[in-house]
């Protein structure tokens, strides 16, 4: 039995198909990571599998049940910050344990164990408009934890992270779960989705990909990316980047131009040679192995950042 | 039971923080009872003035009521749904009408607490108030209706108005405006007759002049607003909009599609 089963989900707002025939299927203990632009439904399919919204059509399991009726499994953690600032840290956790049914005294019991392990101790007194980002994301982790969670669901948790504090958060959540406990997250940075043993990639409401970090990057972005920054923009530079790409595509961001190679080591000399010899001034060029906004990239011919924006 | 007792504890903790909401909902009235107690008596013969200043403590306990049930009510709700507590509810084995429950139990803590304190500070700036026993538990019955038309109209704003602040602004525009045309600031004699009339089936306006009836004596008002057919108005009014807002946040108030 898989803790989360979707089959040809269908839903639609105002006359758009939000997802459109989503097929889903995440073992139990598997950290799965659902990345894709703003607008491509991955929030929506969250909320669906959470029980917060309902589907049109399609077939929705979380442990073998419809969602409404695993609630006692579901741990959300939606992405806006839900805990209240009025309160401190250890009450808005006493408040999530009362409302899971738990006494008061089980509650601060369980609550004390909780902040101990996330490191917020020291804060728990604290109210939680005095938290930082960070501090207030893991507390709202810690709402999704309690006993009895199977399938923790969480929503672009780490948007406004530094990325020292996006690394910290992943390691904290992978060390506080239960190797039982499957994990979905919502995300649009490669950077963090790499981190999933499976990522699944939705555009326009359609999985288009799915597979391990690795799978998909041999699958779909064979190619090394090449960063180039020159000291003044112009399309002479394109010209020049283009015979080195392959297909002659050259894109533009604020880091630079970007370029595909399958022999990077062999190219970069020839790039910065020609360039100079064209008039323009190296600043910097580098060599990556394909990240998985890449391959996002390769599948869509966007950018994760352009669609967002 | 523990769930109940949960969404209480947090809403309590939450309006006994919030610093407008003690201001709108205490201080406000309490500032209004000692203007008004020294500002607006007037020419009244001196043992009468005790009874006058009695009515306006009435009246801004009344007006307290209408704050925190019409305008803390719907900042809970719409403050809760915006920053997304309510979709993580959703996510949860809880009912909507036991967070419900909870929340209202809060405001009426607060709109005790609110209309405590300005009792207390009307007779220390000289209200007085007359009334048997029978007649304080009838008043305290028609200080529990105000609390349910207030807390009723204020769900109806939470659940309806989805922007936090154009809930509030609802909230406190419906209990300043109704405030002002049913006779709550102003004497009934003085207001026109079709606001006359309104003030008559406005059950938050007919409630605060049945105390005024039962607690600072007849003479105070201008109706009697205890005969049956009011007091059944009154009482059937205010629960309507109670149920009406219950069953509007019960539907409504968690849908986030």
């Amino acid at each position: 039995m898989f803790a989360i089963h979707v089959e040809n989900l269908v839903k639609t707002y105002d006359r758009r198909r939000v997802l459109n025939g989503v097929n889903l299927d995440v073992p139990e203990g598997e950290f799965y990571a659902l990345m894709g632009p703003n607008g491509s439904g991955k929030t929506t399919l969250a909320s669906i599998i959470a029980a917060v919204k309902m589907q049109d059509s399609g077939i929705v399991e979380v442990c073998g049940n419809k969602p409404a009726q695993a609630k006692e499994s579901i741990g959300y953690v939606p992405q806006e910050n839900f805990s209240s600032p009025k309160l401190s840290g250890k009450e808005n956790l006493i408040y999530f344990a009362g409302l899971l049914g738990y006494s008061r005294s089980q509650a601060n019991q369980l609550t004390a164990g909780m902040l101990n392990k996330l490191g917020l101790s020291e804060q728990a007194d604290k109210r939680v408009d005095k938290y930082s980002g960070g501090m207030r994301k893991r507390l709202e982790v810690a709402t999704a934890i309690f006993p009895g969670i199977k399938v923790l669901i969480l929503d672009e948790p780490t948007t406004g992270l530094d990325p020292a504090a996006r690394r910290a958060f992943f390691n904290m959540v992978q060390e506080i779960m239960d190797k039982k406990t499957s994990i979905i997250l919502i995300t649009h940075i490669g950077s963090d989705a790499e981190l999933a043993s499976r990522v699944g990639l939705i555009d326009n409401g359609k999985m288009i990909a799915e597979g391990t970090p690795d799978e998909l990057k041999r699958k779909h972005a064979i190619e090394d990316v090449i960063t180039v920054e020159t000291a003044m923009k112009s399309d002479s530079v394109t010209s020049v980047l283009k015979d080195y790409s392959i297909n002659g595509k050259v894109t533009e961001s604020e880091a630079g131009y970007k370029i595909y190679s399958r022999n990077g080591d062999r190219v970069l000399a020839d790039v910065v040679r020609n360039l100079d010899q064209a008039g323009h001034k190296v600043m910097r060029i580098e060599m990556a192995r394909p990240t998985l906004e890449d391959v996002f990239f390769r599948l869509t011919e966007r950018y994760l950042q352009e669609a967002i924006e | 039971m523990r769930q109940i007792s949960a969404a209480y504890a947090k809403a309590v903790k939450e309006l006994l923080r919030e610093k407008a909401a003690l201001f709108w909902t205490i201080a406000w009235p309490i500032i209004w009872v000692i203007i008004g107690s020294f500002s607006f008596t007037g020419s009244a013969p001196q043992g009468v003035i005790p009874y006058i200043k009695g009515s306006i403590a009435i009246s801004m306990m009344v007006f307290a009521l209408m704050i925190a049930g019409m305008s803390n009510l719907p900042a809970s709700i719409a403050g809760d749904r915006a920053n997304g507590l309510l979709a993580k509810l959703k996510s949860m084995p809880i009912k909507p009408y036991r967070d419900f429950i909870g929340r209202i139990s809060a405001v009426i803590t607060l709109s005790l607490l609110a209309a405590a304190l300005v009792i207390v500070v009307g007779t220390a700036v000289g209200a007085r108030f007359t009334g048997t026993e029978t007649e304080i538990v009838q008043a305290i019955g028609f200080v529990f209706l105000v609390i349910c038309a207030s807390a009723g109209v204020g769900l109806m704003a939470g659940t309806l108005i989805k922007n936090l602040q154009g809930a509030i602004m609802t909230g406190v525009g419906i209990a300043v405006i109704t405030s002002a045309i049913s006779g709550l600031f102003a004497p009934y004699e003085l207001l026109p007759v079709p606001l006359q009339v309104f003030s008559r089936v406005y059950p938050i306006s007919s409630a605060q002049a049945s105390i005024v009836h039962l607690l600072a004596g007849p003479e105070m008002v201008a109706y009697n607003p205890l005969t049956s057919s009011q007091v059944t108005l009154t009482i059937a009014l205010s629960f309507a909009l109670l149920f009406i807002g219950t069953i509007l946040y019960s539907r409504l108030g968690w849908r986030l599609d």
